[in-house]
């Protein structure tokens, strides 16, 4: 069968340059275009009492409710802190099955305040559990306390000109930026 | 977005600019092209964002385009369709670039099909996804845009000579 003589007219694509002020122009509305929500750093927290957990994590710590669409979730925020707390469920468990405990282990969020002594005076008289004492640290004061459930929760105030943060920066505009690198795998 | 922008805006560009054959409507259709790039790249789970990617993107951009601007001159497209379909296929050899002018002066559907059938190589079945029509239906309008383009062809060498 003879080839079809139009397939002459395939238009291999050949990049062009459109006009500077053009791709300019273009570049700046792709970049004012609204990110997709995840400004904030977030955290996930595994407790026992939905109730519990969201009254102190309000009422304690600065936090602010600011969705519960089901009795097993909730979804806080204290600045550019996301705190989701889940009830240990089947849809956290890992492969395996295993379920979250909510109180175990050590890992913990660390929340800077202004004035730790004066916080820790306030929250022992909320009756907040605290599972240590103000420790100096070599550039920081800590104190870890348990929410209801018996997490960890860790506050800290900088201490001296040794301490580093570093200042606020916009958030990744993709996330693979940061997953150039390969994991390391066992 | 902004990290395959660099390379992927000659490309998009370079797409359509030939295509459609007018810098206003090229520089329109790749703005739109990345807009809904960026809004697509939103979803979840966020697709793949290569060149291919955003041509494809590009090549529905063009064909709406088409689409709208054929509403907006219906009746001269309809009387176009008027015309006897001709006798098929095509022996001549034919000049690309005498050709892709007398493509510009098709009816828009049949503009359409041939472009997408010819000049971006798409099977029969891809190009009826796009037109939105059966493959039957796209088969029929491939063979009557063919017999138009080579009417025009010959009317533009007749003039040539």
């Amino acid at each position: 069968m003879p080839r079809d003589p139009l397939e002459a007219l395939r238009l291999p694509v050949v990049p062009v340059e459109p006009r500077p002020q053009f791709t300019t122009a273009l570049l700046r509305r792709i970049q004012g275009a609204p990110e997709p929500a995840g400004h904030a750093a977030t955290v996930r927290y595994f407790v026992d009492d939905m109730d519990a957990a969201v009254a102190f994590y309000c009422h304690a710590l600065g936090f602010e409710e600011e969705l519960r669409p089901a009795p097993a979730f909730a979804m806080l925020y204290r600045g550019d802190l996301r705190l989701l707390l889940s009830l240990p469920i089947e849809p956290h468990a890992l492969g395996d099955g295993t379920l979250p405990v909510p109180g175990t282990g050590f890992n913990r969020m660390s929340l800077r305040v202004r004035d730790l002594r004066g916080t820790v005076d306030e929250l022992r008289t909320q009756g907040i559990s605290f599972a240590t004492a103000i420790t100096a640290g070599p550039t920081v004061d800590t104190v870890l306390l348990r929410d209801p459930a018996g997490n960890l929760v860790e506050l800290f105030e900088p201490r001296g000109p040794g301490y580093h943060e570093r200042p606020s920066t916009p958030p990744p505009r993709r996330v693979h930026e940061h997953r150039q690198r390969p994991l390391h795998r066992r | 977005m902004a990290a395959i922008y660099p390379v992927a805006l000659p490309q998009v560009y370079g797409y359509l600019l030939p295509r459609c054959g007018s810098v206003a409507v090229a520089e329109d259709l790749t703005a739109e092209t990345f807009m809904a790039a960026v809004a697509a790249s939103r979803r979840r789970p966020p697709p793949h964002v290569t060149v291919a990617w955003l041509i494809g993107i590009a090549r529905h951009k063009l064909v709406d385009h088409w689409r709208r601007a054929e509403r907006e001159h219906r009746g001269l497209a309809a009387a176009e369709q008027e015309l006897p379909a001709g006798e098929d296929p095509w022996h001549e050899v034919l000049d690309a670039q005498a050709a892709h002018a007398a493509l510009r002066r098709l009816s828009l559907p049949q503009r359409t099909a041939l472009t997408l059938r010819y000049l971006d190589g798409l099977p029969v079945a891809e190009v009826a996804r796009h037109l939105d029509r059966s493959v039957h239906a796209t088969e029929t309008l491939l063979v009557r845009a063919r017999s138009a383009l080579r009417r025009v062809y010959r009317e533009g060498e007749h003039h040539a000579a």
